[in-house]
């Protein structure tokens, strides 16, 4: 098929020659695209063949893989931890979705408001949370129980520095995934289809076995692989929580490769089946939730039947209410309490009240205003450039306007299936050495951020490209506008609103992205999460609420804002495609 | 010389050929219909004339210039036409008023111009009242009207409709095809509708085109396709038909399987081989008792099926060779299924089709 292309840069009867700049966009951004996905893949591969001794290629590091225990060890540990972490969620979030999607439950839209915005959560911050929480020492839950038991300093209730300790404080935080996957499904599976299990002689727990489960089914299934997915990969809380307890799983070994004597074609052969296994996981979920017409659903059904609890409304809201005080309440209950007295263990009262650690972190510690200015910076430039290309490649890949502009979507999705560890490994070999020196520059890490985050936003904008009916451009080039044109008045400003949501995700993403950037920062380049991660190395837990605050406050901010101010895209029209 | 023609009009994607050497012409004034089943290439050729899609081979030409070849296509924009989209395609982020003041703008018209020209298509398309609601706050029929509006005020030289009616429901349906003819009559531009809608191209069209397999199969007038169908297709998608299949007898008559010898008043026979004849369910005659006058298009079958519908009754007789014939006879014929039934095939109402 000739494409239109070409023929649009042939002069126009009477009208200005238009200029098409296509070829030349399509062109750079594969190279661009290429340059921020294939290069760190490439290197890695090229270094998990090379000595880390002399020069010259060599399979030891592969052998290593397979012959060394503690690396054996820490995937095997890795794996057990996610698949614990995936079950946990699941087992918590499955009822939970239920009763919020599909019961009489009171308070349903808070509790959903609640789950999602414990998304904004930063991982590690949960985690930091339960160590203020329920250390075997200091823990608040332990000295409390020490106090109402009169026992034995050595005694303690609950102790997370263990494996089942690290499993509940992932699965706390990845739980959402299932749950928002789940509840969505419930959404839409239309009451019809139960109704005509009803009709046909189905009593409502049939109905629910037979009918409902199955078509939810695959969300759960999927929602449980992507917990497993970012258990498995996840570098910020079992660093942790499980280095204390004296393991490793596979991402902190990875990271301690690092450490001096640096092994990093170990490093590199380690990383590498991580990235199969996520390559493997996200297939399988892409299968489970692509079988489409199993769980879609759409056509005019009625709103989902609603299930009256009666008796059971009781028992219902205690678990409801259980499993959000765990993962949301007293989480943030611990770090806001840290932040604003003394120590962990001192009881709350006036005298303990104290604003020292906004002090030492605002005023006195002097790495925390660089690391400020870097993450908000970062943060800033990374979701300014990766909403740019993310809606060009976009507008390319839907719009069709130049053969061959598939190729450039799947290399804006590929980066979801490297882990951010992986990832970190890779531009560390990539950028590193002599030829950029950008090790030590925040530049490494903005390509860290731009390649994590790139599938994010490729997703958001190519969903809402999707949402414009080509005959809406279609229209404005018939009635005299150019290509250009038609793009500045009509596409643009429909998708003000998702370009400003994609922004603001990727913004909240990258200023709470650990994984490689544990890999890539140095001293003059330390950003927020690391100096969380540093801090809690050295104890200083008060501090790292303070900066765990501002960090929430900055995400929710940027929400709050992109929601609020018209110009920005809040709501102010009806937008129908 | 007609004003937009359609020369050798081909248009292929990777191997399959949707739009198979069309040749058009339509004179100025005057509004075509595409018809065809979907898939027939119809909305392709109705695109390649607007410019969204390249031609491979073959050429339109308006008032004698060519605007798309296999080597060149003037973009939509250069065109000077307008379309009515499917979706309406109404930019929800814009008022009526701008909605329809967008074209106008782009050509640099002086404001008051434009709040002129644009206030005349709204109130001859009564749309006034409303010209500062947006899209998303109009109903399915007036956002089928800002449509016409935003197309029609650009003053196009062709104007060109996709399937303008398919999102609307029957009532309204029947009352925009009337209001298309209106305005058709109004303004007298060039057009070429697209549908697939037999009713709707018989209410709305000068000439009717009907394509199948990215062909033309037969142009004409309205009266022309529903009369005199040129082949099997047409007599079909065209009101409701019987097809009976045969080999030529003599002169101008069919022999059937079952031996009905069928003379057609019209049409013409295949040459050789098996050929057909094409005769509408309400031209038939059935009665109870042989006919007497006639002695040839006249066969004996059995009531299959008899359905009483209020103003007729629709009959399904099987014949002999058995071939079933659907006719419609007044409601006082009412003949019990399993009975014997005598059907006459007037012969000026038998069309002989060659394919």
């Amino acid at each position: 098929m000739t494409s239109d292309i070409q023929v649009q840069a042939l002069p126009v009867q009477g009208r200005r020659r238009s200029i098409d700049f296509s070829w030349p966009t399509f062109a750079l951004l594969t190279l661009v695209l290429s340059v921020l996905v294939l290069l760190p893949l490439f290197w890695l591969v090229y270094y998990s063949f090379r000595s880390d001794t002399g020069a010259g290629a060599t399979f030891a590091n592969y052998i290593a893989l397979v012959a060394d225990p503690t690396l054996l060890r820490a995937y095997g540990l890795a794996i057990g931890m996610a698949l614990a972490v995936g079950v946990l969620a699941c087992i918590i979030a499955t009822p939970m979705a239920w009763l919020v999607a599909r019961t009489d439950l009171p308070g349903r839209r808070t509790i959903r408001m609640l789950v999602t915005a414990s998304f904004v959560t930063p991982p590690f911050l949960g985690a930091i949370a339960y160590e203020i929480l329920a250390a075997p020492n200091s823990g608040i839950v332990n000295i409390m129980y020490r106090s109402v038991f009169g026992l034995e300093a050595s005694e303690y209730l609950v102790n997370i520095y263990t494996f089942s300790g690290l499993v509940f404080a992932i699965a706390c935080f990845t739980f959402p995934y299932v749950f928002t996957l789940v509840a969505n499904a419930l959404d839409k599976v239309p009451s019809d289809l139960e109704d005509a299990s009803s009709i046909l002689g189905g009593k409502s727990m049939t109905t629910l076995r037979k009918v409902t489960i199955p078509l939810v089914l695959p969300a759960m299934l999927a929602g449980t692989l992507i917990a497993i997915l970012q258990a498995l990969t996840m570098f910020g809380s079992p660093a942790i929580l499980a280095l204390p307890a004296g393991f490793h799983v596979i991402t902190t070994k990875i990271w301690s490769l690092f450490q001096f004597p640096p092994r990093l074609g170990l490093a590199a052969a380690a990383a590498l089946p991580l990235l199969i296994i996520t390559v493997i996981l996200l297939r399988a979920q892409k299968s489970i939730l692509g079988r489409k017409g199993y769980t879609v659903l759409g056509g005019k059904s009625g709103t989902p039947r609603i299930t009256e609890l009666g008796p059971w409304k009781w028992p219902a809201i205690a678990f409801v209410f259980c499993v959000l005080s765990l993962t949301i309440i007293l989480p943030y209950l611990a770090i806001i309490k840290t932040a604003f007295t003394g120590t962990v263990g001192d009881p709350i009262n006036l005298s303990t009240l104290t604003l020292s650690h906004w002090r030492f972190v605002l005023f006195e510690f002097s790495a925390t205003q660089l690391a400020l200015r870097n993450t908000f910076l970062l943060g800033f430039l990374t979701a300014t450039a990766v909403t740019a290309i993310a809606l060009i490649v976009s507008y390319l890949v839907i719009r069709r306007s130049v053969p061959g502009s598939g190729f450039l979507g799947v290399l804006a999705t590929a980066p979801v299936a490297i882990p951010g560890i992986v990832l970190g490994v890779g531009l560390f070999l990539s950028y590193a050495n002599p030829t950029f020196q950008l090790y030590g520059t925040i530049w490494i890490l903005l390509i860290a951020f731009m390649t994590i985050e790139l599938p994010a936003g490729y997703q958001q904008m190519s969903s809402a490209f999707s949402g414009v009916h080509p005959e809406l451009e279609e229209a404005g080039r018939i009635v005299g506008a150019s290509r250009l044109r038609t793009l500045w008045d009509i596409t643009a400003p429909l998708l003000r609103t998702s370009v400003v949501a994609a922004w603001c995700f990727v913004f909240v993403g990258t200023i709470r992205e650990l994984s490689a950037t544990i890999l890539l920062t140095t001293a003059n380049t330390k950003l927020v999460s690391v100096i969380i991660y540093d801090l809690n190395e050295s104890g200083d837990l008060g501090a790292i609420c303070v900066l765990g605050i501002i960090l929430l406050a900055a995400s929710f901010a940027v929400v709050f804002i992109a929601n609020r101010v018209p110009v920005l895209g809040g709501s102010q029209m009806n937008t129908r495609g | 010389m007609a004003f937009l023609e359609l020369d050798g009009l081909t248009k292929s994607y990777g191997s399959l050929t949707v739009v198979k050497g069309v040749n058009l012409a339509v004179d100025k004034g005057k509004l075509v219909c595409l018809l065809g089943p979907s898939g027939c290439g119809k909305t392709t050729t109705l695109r390649l004339i607007a410019g969204f899609v390249p031609a491979n081979a073959g050429e339109i030409r308006v008032g004698g210039k060519t605007i798309s070849s296999a080597h060149s296509t003037v973009p939509p924009e250069g065109r000077n036409m307008s379309m009515i989209f499917q979706s309406y395609a109404l930019w929800p982020h814009m008022t009526v008023f701008e909605n329809v003041a967008y074209g106008l703008k782009l050509r640099r018209l002086p404001q008051s111009e434009v709040t002129k020209s644009v206030r005349t298509i709204l109130s001859a398309t009564q749309l006034l009242p409303l010209e500062n609601r947006y899209p998303g706050e109009l109903s399915g029929g007036q956002q089928q009207r800002v449509s016409l509006a935003r197309a029609l005020v650009i003053k196009p030289e062709i104007l060109l409709l996709d399937e303008p009616l398919s999102n609307l429901d029957a009532n309204l349906r029947e009352e925009m095809r009337f209001e298309i003819r209106r305005l058709h009559d109004e303004f007298r531009y060039t057009t070429v509708y697209v549908t697939h809608d037999q009713a709707e191209a018989m209410t709305t069209a000068d000439m009717i085109v009907v394509m199948n397999d990215g062909r033309i199969e037969q142009a004409g007038s309205p009266e022309d396709i529903y009369e005199r169908p040129e082949t099997e297709f047409v007599a079909r998608f065209i009101g409701g038909t019987n097809i009976l299949s045969g080999t030529r007898g003599d002169k101008d008559s069919v022999v059937g399987e079952g031996g009905l010898v069928l003379r057609c008043g019209s049409g013409s026979t295949a040459a050789s081989g098996k050929t057909a004849v094409s005769v509408r369910h309400h031209d038939i005659e059935l009665s109870s008792a042989k006919p007497k006058s006639a002695d040839t298009n006249v066969t004996v079958g059995t009531v299959t099926r008899q359905i009483y519908l209020g103003s007729h009754r629709d009959y399904l007789v099987s014949i002999a060779g058995g071939e079933t014939v659907r006719t419609v006879a007044p409601v006082n014929v009412a003949i019990p299924v399993g009975q014997e039934v005598w059907l006459h095939f007037p012969p000026e109402k038998c069309r002989a089709l060659a394919q």
